[in-house]
């Protein structure tokens, strides 16, 4: 085993990763966290259901490039989102504005229970 | 009251089943339809045969399509656009992370169906224009992005999708 343990040390230095992994060094804890959290909640345009963290897409790269630029440019996690979302269209938001026609989506849920509720005592009090 | 809880009981998993199937089961091509317009990204770049790209030259209905040498895809649509552009369709290239000595390689071997092609290698037109990857085309009304095609061009999504927009824009309604 001590005879073959270079040509193992050998191997894992040809690993990819070693290669490919771009690593991302901040200035602080906090725009490390922030860089984090929005890469989490920016949807991979190339993945059905994905966000740019979880995706190795070209395009999650430069996504993921450019959000860690901003990041240390000092944009604000709302500019970064207006940026990629001009780019992208709004679906690559995971987490929609609450404007316009979103309001149905965020709170029709519970205007739909509200009203099987309601529903349900009238018919029970009858 | 029972009669029509029932009722709802039988009908609710079916539509839920339903809308469900639909979105599981059913192809749907047409996805990009309801495309958020925007106008054309700013830029400031070449074209492959190292001319500076004039924005004017964007003016009127275009297409433009994103290719590189190295998309096997773009090859599978090209006889499409050739065709395209037999029939007049203004086609321009935006040529995606490409090196342009291949680039031009690749017109030679296969023929040219563009106006020009917009060398971008490092992609950065292409990412103010959201491109995912190549292929993709996207149309152009007066700089103005009204429609966007991701994957292979072909007759179906040609007449679904584009052929529509670009009849309600030469009546001047889009």
């Amino acid at each position: 085993m001590t005879k073959r343990y270079p040509i193992l040390c050998f191997i894992f230095l040809l690993s990819t990763p070693v290669f490919n992994q771009m690593v991302y060094e901040f200035e602080d804890t906090m725009q490390e966290k922030r860089f984090y959290s929005l890469i989490s909640e920016i949807r991979c345009p190339k993945c059905t259901s994905g966000s740019i963290a979880s995706s190795d897409v070209p395009v999650s790269r430069d996504l993921k490039n450019k959000v860690y630029e901003l990041v240390i440019d000092g944009s604000t996690d709302t500019e970064i989102k207006q940026y990629v979302s001009e780019r992208f269209g709004s679906f690559s938001n995971y987490r929609p504005a609450l404007e316009g026609l979103n309001y149905f989506l965020w709170f029709g849920p519970f205007i739909f229970l509200a009203l099987i509720l309601a529903i349900f005592f009238i018919k029970r009090r009858v | 009251m029972n009669q029509s809880l029932r009722f709802l009981i039988v009908i609710l998993p079916i539509l839920v089943l339903g809308f469900f199937a639909k979105v599981l089961l059913v192809d749907d091509d047409i996805k990009f339809t309801n495309f958020e317009s925007k106008s054309f990204p700013l830029f400031e770049l070449k074209d492959l045969n190292g001319d500076p790209v004039n924005a004017r030259s964007l003016d009127g209905i275009k297409i433009v399509n994103v290719w590189a040498s190295w998309c096997i895809t773009c090859l599978v649509e090209h006889p499409f656009l050739t065709k395209l552009a037999e029939e007049n369709i203004q086609i321009i290239g935006l040529n995606y992370k490409d090196s342009d000595f291949k680039a031009n390689g690749w017109l030679q071997r296969h023929g040219n169906p563009y106006l020009f092609s917009i060398y971008d290698p490092r992609g950065d037109l292409a990412f103010d224009l959201g491109v995912t990857g190549a292929p993709e085309s996207y149309l152009l009304v007066n700089n103005q992005v009204v429609g966007h095609i991701q994957g292979e061009m072909n007759l179906a999504k040609w007449e679904t999708i584009f052929l529509p927009l670009i009849n309600k824009a030469k009546q001047g309604s889009l």
